[in-house]
């Protein structure tokens, strides 16, 4: 299937996605997180539309361990589980979002962040 | 009447849930006003399991134990973004076998959904027969893969294993029989005052509330939101095969059943069309490379859209694996249906969503 | 509704949908997945099939006295631990000599007791093959 990619800034991407995202054509799959290096990530926002062939959105940007990640649950009311899942699996701040979805307080922290060995 | 608020929790083992899943109801009288959830009890950690214990070519048999009833689902659609990854060709035979046996298990999984629905209607003796109604199709799954619940029958390059005449004549006999049982199950879930009446209107979910919560397979397409991975990709076979949208209106139980219902009759003719006119060939070809940059894929599970998104640096072990699975994504949109329900129908709500939890925490 | 009332009253008397296993054997079909037989003579020692198991049933461990084979230079060991394996047939088809040296069998595994290497032992034959 086909990516287009749009990079974006912490600063913009609300605002961005706000444009972008119409409820009746676009669905928000999931929100996604994928290691670059031990301190650095790149998050992104996955959509395809409803009845389009092979066709996804993906907004991404890079963002440090200790930036903060705004919310777009105000815009889509679905991506709080994907943005708590964020939050758990790779220690990124992310605006209201609370931790504990899967891990424990006990158990290997952001187990999925560049900086994790076990 | 008081206006007193009562919190009472459903799970994380109630004797209506087969999955460990919590929701906690505030509830003013019998009315549900505010839900909140809890799904991480399972958390097995497979996507770094994926990405630090096994290399790209096992993962296939790895991500099939995310979830028992979409086993198959789940193995396709690693395979198929990995795939794309690499260098080589499916043949079609094997992409026809591939969807023969996603469609079966569709069949099964929607009659295992269908039967705690009557179970949770108070009507344990349909839940037996559907679930008896169910054991042939295990049984041709068993015939065609070795296995009943994991298959381990795809693989990078193709299926592990050729179908042979006895099989394909054995499929078409059961399937034949399964479609005048199904159509018998339509007849009463649409007549059964215990079906019907009962289930019309309650847990329902408007097509404005589908599109705005992101719901996904069944609950979105009985709210009348027209929407099917299986005609949003053309990886698949789908068109050649007699593959129909089913929609609905309402969005309430009752929709959910006469939708789960009529796919499954559309997956029958889609099995028979398969089995009808399998294509001569290779049922596995060599692929050559290491995965190399980001693919994403999205295919219909029996509970909706699944997606998987895989990146490689032309390595052994892969860097990243996502699993979007459909009841995690469709969980906003539940917690949204439970508002203003009766408590008392909340597990029947609950059943009718097919949630898999084993699929959420992965 | 009163038909599906005659029905629920019919199947009291049918028989039941279950196998009444193990006073019957369940039914094995022609692709019934079984234990991986291995034969020590036929084996070339080329390893793919450690390499191709997913879970790591099939482990080659070094050992003082190994079977005389002239193919066996390093002194290796075929073990399996059939509580491990899910009978993927991978090794079967990375085999050189499947169908001689490794085949899939219609049996079945014992149930796995102590004495079986089902855990703690199989944990030391990993260890022993991670230190060569």
């Amino acid at each position: 299937m086909k990516i287009n990619k749009i990079e974006v800034t912490l600063q913009n991407v609300v605002e961005k996605i706000t444009k972008f995202y119409d409820p009746t054509t676009t669905h928000f799959l999931t929100l996604n997180g994928v290691a670059i290096d031990e301190t650095k990530t790149e998050i992104q926002w996955i959509f395809a539309d409803y009845m389009k062939l092979n066709d996804n959105t993906v907004f991404y940007v890079v963002v440090d361990q200790e930036d903060v990640v705004p919310s777009i649950v105000e815009v889509i009311p679905s991506a709080i589980m994907s943005q708590r899942e964020v939050v758990d699996m790779f220690g990124i701040e992310v605006q209201n979002s609370a931790k504990g979805l899967y891990l424990d307080e006990d158990s290997l922290q952001k187990p999925l962040s560049g900086g994790c060995t076990l | 009447m008081s206006k007193k608020i009562v919190q009472i929790p459903l799970g994380s083992q109630h004797i209506s849930l087969l999955e460990p899943v919590k929701f906690k109801f505030s509830c003013e009288n019998e009315k549900i006003i505010d839900v909140d959830s809890d799904v991480g009890f399972v958390h097995r950690g497979i996507e770094r399991a994926c990405t630090t214990k096994f290399k790209y070519d096992k993962i296939a048999y790895v991500v099939a134990r995310v979830c028992g009833l979409c086993a198959i689902t789940h193995s396709l659609t690693y395979t198929m973004s990995a795939e794309s990854l690499l260098e080589g060709e499916v043949s079609m035979k094997a992409k026809y076998l591939r969807v023969l046996m996603v469609e079966l298990d569709r069949i099964h999984s929607h009659m295992l959904c269908l039967s705690h629905v009557s179970e949770n209607a108070g009507y344990e003796a349909l839940f037996m027969q559907i679930m008896g109604d169910r054991e042939p199709i295990m049984n041709l799954q068993e015939k065609i893969s070795g296995n009943r619940v994991q298959f381990d029958y795809i693989d990078i390059g193709g299926v592990n294993r050729d179908i042979s005449l006895s099989v394909e004549d054995d499929i078409k006999v059961s399937l034949k029989e399964l479609r005048g049982k199904i159509e018998d199950l339509i007849n009463e879930f649409e007549n059964n005052y215990t079906l019907s009446l009962r289930f019309k209107g309650i847990g329902a979910l408007s097509l404005k509330e589908a599109q705005e919560f992101n719901a996904l397979g069944p609950i979105a397409r009985a709210a009348g939101l027209v929407t099917d991975v299986r005609s949003e990709s053309n990886d698949l076979p789908y068109s050649e095969i007699g593959f129909k949208i089913v929609t609905s209106s309402g969005g309430d139980i009752y929709a959910r059943n006469m939708v789960r219902l009529h796919e499954i009759l559309n997956s029958i003719t889609m099995c028979e069309n398969i089995v009808s006119g399998i294509p001569e060939g290779e049922i596995k070809t060599k692929f050559k490379g290491k995965p190399n940059g980001e693919a994403l894929f999205r295919l219909e599970a029996p509970r909706g859209e699944l997606m998987y998104y895989v990146k490689g640096s032309s390595k052994p072990m892969l860097d990243r694996l996502r699993i979007k699975t459909p009841t995690f994504a469709s969980i906003p949109a539940f917690v949204e249906i439970f508002k203003g329900q009766e408590y008392a129908n909340a597990p029947a709500i609950l059943a009718s969503f097919d949630p898999c939890m084993s699929c959420t925490a992965k | 509704m009163s038909s599906q009332f005659i029905k629920a009253f019919t199947n009291l008397f049918k028989k039941p949908q279950t196998t009444t296993y193990p006073q019957d054997a369940i039914e094995r079909t022609e692709n019934y997945r079984g234990l991986i037989e291995y034969t020590e003579n036929e084996c070339i020692y080329c390893l793919k099939c450690e390499k191709a198991c997913p879970p790591g049933a099939i482990l080659f461990v070094p050992c003082e006295d190994p079977v005389p084979n002239d193919k066996n230079k390093k002194s290796l060991k075929y073990e399996y631990n059939p509580w491990l394996c899910i009978y993927c047939t991978e090794c079967i088809r990375a085999c050189p000599k499947a169908e001689l040296a490794l085949t899939q069998s219609d049996k079945k595994p014992q149930i796995g007791v102590k004495g079986d290497r089902v855990n703690s032992e199989w944990t030391i034959l990993e260890q022993l093959k991670k230190g060569v």
